[in-house]
């Protein structure tokens, strides 16, 4: 019997999903532990071990477990609060400052108190040596190896912590930069060190170096925190497979982590698209977008077929050119707070309440309304069985606020601000849910929308509506979604090789020989991680663009037609990724298409833990029924009294009309006049458009 | 008229400017020239049926207030000849137009057969035709030696394409990317409109219609209330121009009294000089943007870019001033006249709202390189925006920000990459970082300037340059100094130094020569001596400040 947890640790709980094959699945959350994050794991473990049919010690318990899977956001939280390594960079000559200046831009053009970020790398760390090669990769100027030593002597004289090298046209050939590497590990084996082609080996100086140095700023905390981990574990009594989550959603073991501490850095929500894909699954959908309120941010991300994935973003300011699931986060959540602005315009956010001092309804000193507080205001929360009745909230304190600070300035009643503020936040999540749909080519109409998060349920009706959504599934793991995806990801490698050609007149074996090598890599890695042959799978991804355009689109080419050589297949293929992403294609014109990078993904399926499946119990969901209370109705701009059910007590088939409210420990789901919804076998409940009942007709139907 | 909804309001604000910012991406992401693409030299906006602006995404201020008074002169000038399907093209600098190069489509939207509002795209094309590729001809006296001028033309008619106008266009043109380019901006137009429909088919016309009325109004209460905050007075300045393109030695000044009159704002400017004979003019438009886009760095941020937004300013600029040219003189440097305009504004009010301004921005400086890349066989044009971006002017409380380039960009206009600058010319860098010493002191520092090096891969190589800043640094404020100067020179292959003029076309530039430039810093604001010794001692580690400049500048002891 194969027992997996995925343990997902964010800044308030630490989330567990607890999979053993022939056990119902658990869930369990403890309060995080920030200054070693590694304690609150074996912490909960602990406790879980403990709330086993028998008891069970650490020891036994820990023993059991084949697989741990865990998302850290070690390496996200030093570089937002500016606490990563000290370190080192060597440069070419001539472009030291390249990495501080981030190519010139200044977010907000229009104020003049917005100051750069500060650099990864101390201006007076970052070494300019004699080198250089061509755009071709051939040597005009050798690597003069005494400067690298000189910069060698500064970095140890000045205890830096880590180095990166990354040198100009490196992509095109990586000898100087093996040289230097080689010095530096000699002489300061010590350090963590990143060299720019190994982890990057693609065209675009920028993105290059600002990726190594940021890999070089988490890579020592990173390493240090998986040294405290696996310790615990190990005395614990954990002897099998840890596993890391990666940025693109992948999981990584922790030798790769630490090479690699980067890919880490995006990882905090990367868990959640592919999680959302399973439950879009029982629906018969291969697609879905996946969003997640917590309590100061929302994120939104696609999945089609598989999630989707960019090739570059930011954190921080920092740029950073790895490829990573496609999430869009924006500054709404429970905390977000009301304000109105001098123009006397309502607002929500992006300013939050975070956990302290939190919404006014806390009681922990929060002044200011908060998206939490109209929930309340609006019956949404029931102050009475807020997480499950173990905390205490204050409706008046909520409705106070509003009132100050939102009601009396637009002259209106506290209940109507109340629903205000719920619209214009409703409003700001539904934007964030076009950046990945519309922005991207998709239509959001044609995806079920999978909802995690606490707060998430309470909104997802509206955002819906003003996307004309007509079908959301809130999973029963809702509030610990990401843990839950950390069980449901495969090992994932990715690798880019830039090759500059127009697509007519390709080098075949060249191209060949770059993928090859990327192919063995990948394979190598996976079966270092004990993947069987049977269990890899390699995808290899082109990016092209219209000859003399300057931005790429990444497509997946299909092995057979580069077996082939098949190049109209592969042009085909792009016109129709460029036209669905851009609205038009130069095909009939016939434009010549030039590529710029290869990328290869190599994927080790790992066991997935079965979702559990209940027999169908019918429609009548009146054994779930647990009262009644007056909540505001939006389609009809009043407050109504509404049936409350208990969602750990609805049942497989279970139908409820809306409007009414579904309510759980850690979820309180609004289901809106316009829609229905169905308990379906894993204990999800599908919402669905009423009239649209084809969307769960599985469900709705005993078998 | 349908009530007023407040929720509503905010719902229509947020909309319409996630509609033109989706624009902006699909402009940025498929046009070619690197001066949209990379540099983001390009603006889109919504405007409602009458040309008011609903909302616009800057990418580059300079261009951004234009566009709705072309919208209004393509109104009058088609007298209800406007039809669903039509896309009209224009850049015509004596009908409104702020530069020859910034080419603008419209699209008119239409909900039922009642015209609903326009999407709109301006974006700086890398060739407009006229005598110098890329337009940039400092030798020009008239437009026509400038540019094809291209009033208001419909492109498409009712939905019909008219290739006699659009081969026409082009046939004047020297690059066809141009032609790519624009269909790239009449996508972003559609793209545009497809959305603004969505949003009235789910709220109806007249709701919009209330609701936009009532966005104005909100927004022009921010702006007023910004502007309440000025004392009422009249308050003047002056910005120095250096250089025409044709007699050495001139100087010009723009000069121009503010009055603050309680919740409204008047720039006058019409005791500046004269017109020049060269192309060192600007438009009515590309002044105008200039004095709005400084105003905006004065107030909060946040105000939502709207009608109600502008409502408050009054701008009187008299034709025949070198800010706003008479037909049919030379304009094309007029966009760059933002920087002394702005001088002017920040000299007039620093005196009254010292806690607002900033010391003077870095001038800009650039220079353009063509010619055919000897590996390749291909034409390259390079516009070198690494090399121009110089720091920004200290204000009280914030340094200024290191190589953001000039004021009428803002940071808003970015480095080519190293690599893909090496790809697409066949130059070799040899230097872009920091200039020690750039910033002017203060105890908020000026930004810093960058120098810029590389070696000229191509023989008869053309080179143009535009700008200033060569004569006159960014001054300081209240104690702080003034920064370092720009510079652009040429040391051939047989050690002959060349140092072009601001504003010259130099040819025949052989391969091998270095091309060598400094951008200058921002000027610094307050007394140097006050520098926090700290941070001051960092700069210095970090060998941004000289120990030299440290002593005699900050009164730094050690």
């Amino acid at each position: 019997m194969t027992l997996k947890i995925g343990i997902d640790v964010g800044g308030t709980f630490t989330d567990f999903f607890v999979a053993e094959e022939g056990a119902e699945p658990m869930i369990h959350k403890v309060l995080s532990t920030p200054h070693d994050p590694s304690i609150a794991v074996v912490q909960g473990l602990e406790e879980i071990a403990a709330m086993m049919t028998p008891p069970e010690t650490l020891t036994h318990f820990a023993g059991r477990i084949d697989t741990i899977v865990h998302g850290t956001t070690v390496t996200t939280n030093a570089t937002l609060t500016h606490t990563g390594a000290k370190c080192g960079l060597i440069t070419t000559k001539g472009v030291k400052d390249a990495l501080e200046m981030r190519r010139g831009i200044r977010e907000e053009q229009y104020n003049n108190r917005y100051t750069n970020v500060q650099p990864l790398v101390e201006r007076y760390l970052r070494v300019g040596v004699t080198e250089r090669v061509d755009r071709d990769g051939a040597e005009l100027a050798p690597l003069s190896l005494k400067e690298v030593e000189a910069a060698i002597e500064l970095f140890k004289a000045e205890k830096v912590e880590a180095v990166s090298i990354c040198f100009l046209n490196a992509f095109a050939n990586p000898e100087h930069e093996r040289q230097a590497a080689e010095l530096v590990r000699a002489r300061l084996p010590g350090a963590y060190l990143t060299v720019s082609t190994d982890l990057l080996p693609s065209i675009r100086f920028y993105d290059r170096i600002s990726t190594t140095a940021l890999n070089s700023y988490v890579g020592p905390k990173l390493s240090h925190y998986l040294d405290q981990l696996i310790g615990r574990l190990k005395d614990a009594g954990f002897r099998n497979l840890l596993l890391i989550m990666q940025s693109n959603g992948g999981v990584m073991t922790p030798q790769v982590a630490r090479d690699n501490s980067a890919l880490t850095l995006l990882s905090g929500p990367a868990a959640g698209p592919g999680a959302g894909l399973a439950y879009a699954r029982v629906h018969g959908q291969n697609k879905c977008i996946t969003v997640d309120m917590g309590g100061t941010s929302f994120e939104a991300s696609l999945a089609v077929d598989t999630p989707v994935m960019v090739n570059e973003g930011e954190i921080d300011r920092h740029r950073i050119a790895l490829p990573m699931l496609g999430i869009h986060t924006i500054g709404a959540g429970g905390g977000s707070i009301g304000w109105i602005d001098e123009g006397g315009m309502l607002r929500m956010g992006p300013a939050s309440a975070g956990a302290a001092p939190g919404p006014a309804c806390y009681g922990r000193g929060g002044k200011r309304p908060t998206s939490t507080d109209a929930n309340l205001v609006l019956g949404y929360l029931n102050a009475e069985y807020f997480a499950g009745g173990k905390m205490k909230i204050d409706l008046q304190a909520a409705r106070d606020a509003i009132e100050e600070y939102v009601a009396k300035p637009l002259g209106m009643s506290i209940e109507d601000a109340a629903a205000g503020m719920y619209r214009v936040i409703c409003n700001n999540m539904a934007q964030g849910v076009r950046e990945v749909t519309i922005k991207r080519g998709f239509d959001p109409r044609e995806f079920p929308m999978i909802v995690a998060g606490g707060a998430g349920p309470i909104h997802s009706c509206l955002i819906c509506e003003e996307l004309d959504m007509p079908f959301q599934i809130v999973p029963r793991e809702s509030s610990i979604l990401c843990a839950y995806g950390m069980l449901m990801s495969d090992l994932k490698h990715d690798f880019v090789r830039t090759f500059v050609s127009r697509l007519d007149a390709i080098d075949w074996p060249r191209l060949n020989g770059l993928i090859d090598d990327m192919v063995d890599e990948g394979r190598r890695l996976l079966s270092e991680e004990r993947i069987g042959t049977d269990r890899q799978q390699v995808h290899v991804k082109f990016d092209c663009r219209y000859l003399k355009q300057y931005h790429e689109v990444s497509f997946e080419v299909p092995a057979e037609a580069v077996k082939a050589r098949d190049i109209a297949a592969i042009t085909t293929l792009f016109h129709a990724e460029h036209n669905r992403l851009y609205g038009y294609s130069l095909e009939a014109q016939k434009a010549p298409v030039e590529i710029i990078n290869v990328r290869v993904q190599a994927v080790g399926h790992t066991d997935k833990p079965a979702q559990p499946k209940e027999p169908w119990h019918g429609t009548d969901p009146r054994a779930a029924l647990k009262g009644e209370r007056p909540v505001y109705i939006p389609e009809a701009k009043a407050f109504r009294t509404i049936p409350v059910y208990d969602g750990h007590k609805l049942r497989h088939g279970n139908l409820i009309e809306g409007p009414a409210m579904i309510e759980e420990i850690t979820t309180a789901i609004f289901v809106s006049e316009a829609n229905s919804c169905v308990c379906d076998a894993t204990g999800s409940f599908a919402i669905f458009r009423k009239g649209r009942e084809d969307l769960v007709v599985s469900t709705l139907k005993k078998g | 008229m349908t009530k007023v909804d407040p929720i509503l309001l905010s719902v229509y604000a947020r909309t319409f400017k996630s509609i033109t910012d989706e624009m902006s991406i699909s402009v940025q992401k498929t046009t070619r020239s690197p001066i949209l693409c990379e540099a983001k030299d390009f603006v889109t906006g919504l405007y409602d049926a009458d040309g008011n602006m609903l909302e616009q995404t800057e990418n580059l201020p300079i261009l951004a207030f234009s566009l709705a008074p072309v919208c209004k002169y393509i109104l009058e000038y088609f007298k209800g000849d406007i039809h669903p399907g039509d896309v009209i093209f224009h850049n015509d600098v004596f009908s409104m137009g702020n530069q020859n190069n910034d080419v603008a489509v419209y699209k008119p939207i239409f909900l039922d057969g009642t015209l609903v509002g326009w999407t709109a795209v301006k974006g700086h094309q890398a060739d407009i035709g006229g005598n110098v590729p890329g337009g940039y001809n400092p030798n020009a006296k008239e437009v026509w030696q400038e540019a094809l001028r291209i009033p208001p033309v419909k492109i498409y008619d009712k939905g019909v394409f008219r290739k006699d106008v659009w081969d026409l266009i082009f046939a004047n043109i020297r690059l066809d990317i141009v032609q790519h380019d624009m269909r790239a901006q009449m996508g972003a137009c559609t793209v545009g409109e497809r959305r603004f429909l969505e949003c009235l088919t789910k709220y109806g016309l007249s709701s919009f219609l209330a609701h936009k009325q009532a966005l104005f109004d909100a927004t022009r209460r921010m702006m007023e209330a910004e502007l309440e905050k000025i004392p009422n007075g009249t308050y003047s300045g002056e910005g120095k121009v250096y250089y025409d393109g044709h007699h050495e030695g001139t100087v010009f000044t723009i000069r121009v009294d503010i009055t603050v009159r309680d919740r409204s704002i008047t720039f006058d400017y019409t005791r500046s000089d004269p017109q020049t004979d060269g192309f060192v003019n600007g438009t009515f438009t590309s002044s105008a943007s200039a004095t709005v886009l400084t105003l905006l760095q004065m107030v909060n941020p946040d105000i939502p870019h709207n009608e109600g937004m502008i409502k408050p300013i009054e701008i009187i600029i008299p034709e025949g001033t070198i800010l706003n040219a008479s037909y049919p003189k030379a304009t094309t440097f007029g966009n760059h006249l933002c920087p002394p305009n702005a001088d002017s504004i920040i000299r007039a009010l620093a005196p009254v709202i010292p806690d607002r301004v900033t010391a003077g921005w870095n001038n800009l400086l650039c220079s353009l390189t063509t010619g055919i890349d000897p590996k390749r066989g291909e034409k390259y044009v390079d516009i070198g925006f690494m090399g121009l971006k110089g720091g920004s002017g200290a204000m009280l409380g914030t340094d200024g920000y290191d190589h953001i380039g000039m004021i009428d960009a803002s940071g808003g206009l970015l480095d080519q990459d190293y690599e893909m600058f090496e790809q697409t010319t066949p130059h070799l860098l040899v230097k872009h970082e920091y200039t020690a010493d750039s910033a002017g002191p203060g105890q908020w520092r000026g930004g810093l300037g960058v120098e810029t090096e590389f070696v000229i891969g191509s023989d008869d190589t053309q080179l143009v340059t535009f700008g200033d800043g060569d004569f006159e640094p960014a001054f300081g404020l209240f104690g702080g100094g003034d920064s370092t100067l720009n510079l652009i020179e040429l040391i051939y292959p047989d050690g002959k130094r060349v140092v072009p003029r601001n504003k010259d076309l130099i040819t025949g530039v052989p391969k091998g020569t270095v091309y060598h430039q400094l951008a200058g810093g921002g000027g610094g604001y307050g007394d140097p001596t006050k520098r926090d010794r700290a941070q001051l001692e960092r700069e210095i580690r970090n060998g941004v400040i000289s120990t030299g400049q440290a002593r005699s500048a900050y009164g730094w002891k050690g």
